[in-house]
């Protein structure tokens, strides 16, 4: 057990000279806690997994999925994400390379209007929304002149998601793209690259573990975004508020099936890129051939 | 074209110059500056303590970094700084292949992968073999390069630069991490595939027998300056200037008795134990110390005036012993340059 760790082993065998019976000590009280910190950790994150699969039954799942119309917040849900998620690749991602490589002015500036999202309550993210893009808004406006509404529309769902999920996808993109050496892409391009050609052979490929955990937890965030959602787009139903209403209505039983609902259409895609990306990680670092 | 009229007039005054270089970088602890001009198949070796810009010299010849002043012309072709509204040439129609130090690789390639790389039109398999069976990386070939040595990872950047199509080879410390044994093989390897390509090369190293054996035109750097440019072992006899004859490894100044501004210069390698005054400059001092350096011996020598200095001889006197030695036709130095560049 503890020997398993370099310093259990090292001092298992003596071999750590000076204080043999201490360093012994911390190695194994080291060992021991950060055991009961995982399990800590998983009880505290997947405890409530096994609570939903186990109230759940088959009879009621059927009794709330089964009507037709009722799969409809699914629908809306992954077609809203969907589309947010696209607009923060294609916007994100150039905006977190130019502020990796600090290319970008003002980027104190710019980082924090990243993060102000995230530091926000997403209610009041909601309510800040309408008074921006709501029919009586500034930009609500001149979105009117293009036949698109603020409020209670799809658009409004894409917007409010984009607000609550964007900054986990332009803070990970960011990391992933500090961790390429800017010099190997000034090798690349000394090598004969044009610049976007380096980018697509070397950055992408480096950074992509990185950008894959940020579009994973941005796609999350996404399909699970209430606060800012409730507040803007009440309409079309998406699935947590699908959840939030039959909670209201049915009570716990009511919302479960949908709860279930949301957690097979969201987890899969970032549990398959985080094993991608540990994957490709341990790939670089030359773990595997 | 302002940019095709001065490659037309640049390719009219100097037909064979390749590199042309003048320039003047800022940096925050220093100001280097470096000019110089190397024609095909020339090749010039910069040699200094770390931190005296040797790198920042490279990386300024490769246009990677932002020049103050001056201009740096591959083949009459703007690669660095401004010229009278030229714009310097994108990296990859520089013709310039650089090694770094550390090196850098791309990590999620193979071996071979890298080393292709550069290689633009027709990849020939065979010419990639070939060139790692050279560089001794032929079993590594699919390996990437987090499982690779350091000596190993400089031989796949040292293939990966000569695989590309270089008219300016820039060489940081190249061999530095590679086993003395394979050294030389290695350098043979790119100076014949330099020549091949009618290219010119600059290494830079904190190494003097590493700089002398790349053969051509040697430079020492200091301090952001390069201070004298020669021969290999024209600057290793004839050091320009105090500075100089310290970097390149001279240990004892005694000072010249009819001008105590100038020094003659005594190396530790070119020193005889007793007086041949026909050879050079006989002193006489005290052994202060002795100990073993590999198959010789390294003594410290005290003057009655009170300098020191160490010599290497096949035979080590007692220590405390008197004696006379003759340093061999030694160089006499001032405190500046004396053959300013």
């Amino acid at each position: 057990m503890t020997t398993n760790t370099p310093a259990g082993s090292l001092a298992a065998t003596g071999v750590v000279p000076g204080f043999p019976a201490a360093a012994r000590i911390v190695a194994r009280g080291s060992t021991a806690l950060a055991l009961l910190g995982a399990l800590v950790i998983w009880l505290a994150l997947l405890g409530p997994f096994a609570v939903l699969i186990r109230h759940l039954s088959f009879h009621s799942i059927r009794a709330a999925l089964g009507p037709p119309g009722a799969l409809d917040p699914l629908w809306v849900s992954l077609g809203a994400s969907a589309v947010a998620l696209g607009v923060m690749v294609l916007l994100g991602t150039p905006l977190a390379y130019l502020l990796a490589r600090g290319r970008l002015p003002l980027a104190r500036l710019v980082e924090l209007g990243i993060i102000l999202p995230l530091m926000l309550p997403p209610l009041v993210i909601g309510l800040l929304l309408i008074f921006l893009i709501g029919p009586e808004g500034t930009l609500g406006n001149l979105l009117a002149d293009i036949h698109l509404t603020g409020t209670n529309t799809f658009f409004a769902l894409i917007v409010a998601e984009f607000y609550e999920a964007a900054p986990f996808y332009v803070l990970g993109a960011h990391a992933a793209f500090s961790s390429v050496d800017p010099r190997i892409e000034q090798d690349a391009t000394l090598l004969g690259d044009r610049p976007l050609q380096a980018f697509r052979r070397i950055t992408l490929p480096l950074a992509a573990p990185g950008l894959a955990t940020g579009l994973a937890t941005a796609w999350a965030r996404a399909m699970g975004a209430f606060g800012a959602v409730i507040i803007v787009a009440y309409y079309p139903r998406g699935l947590p508020n699908q959840i939030f209403i039959a909670f209201q209505e049915f009570g716990l039983s009511g919302a479960l099936p949908f709860a279930l609902l949301l957690v097979v259409a969201a987890l899969p895609l970032p549990v398959l890129a985080y094993l991608w990306s540990a994957r490709a990680r341990s790939r670089i670092a030359g773990v595997e051939k | 074209m302002t940019a095709a009229a001065a490659a037309a007039a640049a390719t009219a005054t100097a037909v064979t110059t390749v590199l042309a270089v003048e320039l003047e970088v800022e940096r925050r602890d220093v100001t280097v500056q470096a000019g110089f001009e190397l024609e095909e198949g020339q090749r010039l070796a910069l040699f200094g303590t770390s931190g005296a810009g040797k790198t920042t010299i490279l990386e300024s010849i490769a246009g990677l970094v932002r020049l103050s002043r001056g201009t740096v012309r591959v083949d009459g072709r703007l690669v660095a700084g401004s010229a009278n509204g030229e714009s310097p040439l994108p990296p990859r129609n520089r013709g310039v292949a650089l090694v770094r130090q550390p090196t850098t690789l791309f990590p999620h390639l193979t071996v071979e992968q890298n080393v292709a790389y550069g290689i633009r039109h027709s990849p020939s398999h065979s010419r990639v073999a070939d060139l790692l069976d050279r560089l001794g990386l032929t079993a590594l070939a699919r390996a990437r390069g987090a499982a690779l040595s350091g000596g190993q990872r400089q031989r796949v950047a040292l293939g990966r630069a000569l695989a590309s199509p270089f008219r300016v080879l820039l060489l940081d410390e190249p061999l530095s991490a590679v086993d003395v044994a394979a050294r030389s093989g290695l350098r043979e390897l790119t100076i014949e595939m330099a020549d091949d390509r009618g290219a010119a090369g600059v290494l830079v190293t904190h190494d003097l027998t590493e700089a002398q054996a790349f053969g051509g035109q040697l430079g020492i750097i200091d301090g952001g300056l390069l201070l004298q440019v020669g021969g290999a072992h024209e600057v290793a006899l004839s050091p320009a200037s105090r500075r100089v004859a310290e970097l390149v490894g001279y240990g004892g100044f005694v000072p010249v008795p009819s001008d105590p501004s100038r020094w003659y210069a005594i190396h530790p390698d070119r020193v005889l134990l007793g007086a041949r005054s026909e050879h050079g400059l006989v002193l006489t001092g005290t052994i202060l110390s002795t100990r073993a350096f590999g198959p010789r011996y390294e003594c410290a020598v005290g003057l009655s005036s009170g300098e020191q200095f160490t010599v290497h001889v096949d035979e080590a006197p007692g220590v405390g012993v008197e004696c006379d030695v003759t340093a061999l036709n030694p160089p006499v130095v001032g405190a500046e340059e004396t053959t300013a560049r």
